[in-house]
């Protein structure tokens, strides 16, 4: 499973002050490819459970799509953003060394 | 012959992470834990606890299984602590036990942690019906069971004894390793001048922050002028602090009518504390149970354990309803298990009675 490394490097994270201020003006986009939809789920459905503590500061959407873990954060300040996405990305990594080690066909 | 109902229970509310492997009997077959130690002088806080968490786990997962001699197919169910506890500790316990329990098919059960202390105990020691002392760095209670809970009698109305031991082993820059308050036992056991230090029970509950802003206050001055040495404020500490255990912990069993006492808890391995308790219950003509560290001190198989327990009466958590929780208190779980009536046990032909734990 060569995905964690592929996640890394095709990680798009770009904040983007948008000028007509909605509030939500930083945001990070970014997939993960596990070429497998049965594991991106696992990852989607584990993970979503917790929702994020300031969800008036920090907004996350996740979805699967051909086997990939698709996320999106939306923040009203950098900071927050940049909060959420580290704890949720260590999260990331966790269950997908657990999968890699720990799956029954392994 | 029928299966043994076996659990696998991931504990990580504190600076423990522990993965522990139990059958429905008591049997442990597996327990490694790895503590978090901070240099002297410093506590743990939530983001590097968790990063010491998410560093460990797979680790411990893989030599719990070895040691156990166990495959994830022998597994009927995946516990983990929801609470009470850190949040980002306790988070990385119940994001990894929810994608093992899709990757391997398993039900998941949360376990609240106070309970999980309390029927590890219960089943080490073979107490009954015992009045619960439960000490540790983060709760400070007196607990029996009555009707279908387990009840708080006493409890303290600020900070944890465990946390007032660890707070004055920083003041003295004691070494974490292995516990701030198992250095200050050792250094106790030296004190030989008692030092005066208030004295807080409040009818069934206790206060020690007062306590610890006082000899705060006065350790460097003492200590300067050398009217008292660190052995002595050790030793007058824990003299304070256990004989208020003590008195509530008496007073609660002559509300219950009960004559045994169980303690539990990271604070319950220290031996001065399980020796006031025992001259105590030695008057009252009861006996006094207690555990060495392997089992009072967070670990993965009392939630194991515990979770097994409710599993075998048909509780589970739903993927959706296995969030984690700050806040828990041990009133809040239906202890089904120790019902005289309770339904027939799970033969392992999952009958799901769903039921929350919880917010």
């Amino acid at each position: 499973m060569e995905v964690i490394m592929a996640a890394v490097v095709s990680e798009a994270c770009k904040d983007v002050a948008s000028i007509a201020s909605s509030g939500w003006d930083f945001s990070c986009d970014f997939e993960v490819d596990y070429g497998s939809e049965e594991h991106a789920t696992i990852v989607h459905e584990a993970l979503a459970v917790d929702q994020e503590l300031q969800p008036d500061k920090v907004r996350r959407h996740t979805s699967v799509s051909d086997g990939k873990l698709i996320v999106r954060f939306e923040a009203v300040e950098a900071r927050f953003l940049r909060a959420s996405f580290s704890s949720f990305i260590d999260l990331v990594v966790l269950a997908t060394k657990l999968i890699e080690e720990f799956s029954p066909q392994n | 012959m029928e299966k043994k109902l076996i659990s696998i229970g991931f504990e990580g509310s504190a600076n423990k992470i522990g993965i522990g492997i139990a059958t429905l009997d008591g049997n442990i077959l597996a327990n490694p834990r790895s503590t978090y130690i901070t240099p002297p002088g410093h506590g743990f806080l939530p983001r590097e606890t968790a990063q010491h968490h998410l560093q460990n786990l797979t680790r411990l997962l893989r030599s719990a299984l070895d040691e156990a001699g166990i495959s994830p197919a022998d597994i009927d169910c995946i516990c983990y602590t929801k609470g009470p506890g850190m949040g980002a500790p306790l988070q990385v316990c119940a994001a990894a036990v929810r994608v093992l329990a899709k990757l391997w098919n398993k039900p998941l059960v949360g376990v609240n942690h106070c309970v999980a202390h309390i029927e590890m105990g219960r089943v080490v020691t073979g107490a009954e019906d015992p009045v619960v002392l439960y000490v540790s760095g983060g709760n400070t209670q007196v607990i029996a069971y009555s009707e279908g809970k387990y009840r708080i009698f006493g409890e303290t109305i600020d900070i944890a004894v465990g946390n007032c031991l660890d707070r004055f082993a920083r003041v003295l820059n004691l070494s974490n390793d292995p516990s701030p308050g198992y250095n200050i036992e050792q250094l106790a056991k030296k004190g030989e001048k008692f030092i005066d230090l208030p004295y807080v029970v409040k009818g069934m509950d206790v206060s020690f922050s007062g306590i610890l802003s006082y000899i705060e206050s006065i350790a460097p001055v003492k200590l300067e002028s050398k009217e008292c040495t660190e052995a002595d404020l050790c030793y007058s500490l824990q003299e304070t602090l256990f004989a208020m255990l003590v008195e509530i912990t008496e007073r609660a069993m002559a509300h219950c009518d009960t004559k045994d006492v169980l303690i539990v808890g990271g604070v319950g391995c220290n031996l001065r504390l399980q020796e006031m308790m025992k001259a105590m219950c030695a008057e009252r003509g009861g006996r006094l149970y207690a555990t060495d560290d392997r089992y009072c001190i967070d670990n993965g198989a009392m939630i194991a354990y515990t979770g097994l327990l409710a599993f075998a009466h048909g509780i589970t958590t739903p993927l959706e309803e296995s969030t984690f929780t700050q806040r828990f208190r041990t009133d809040e779980v239906h202890a089904i298990w120790r019902e005289k009536s309770s339904p027939d046990v799970n033969n392992g032909s999952v009958n799901t009675i769903e039921e929350k734990t919880g917010s």
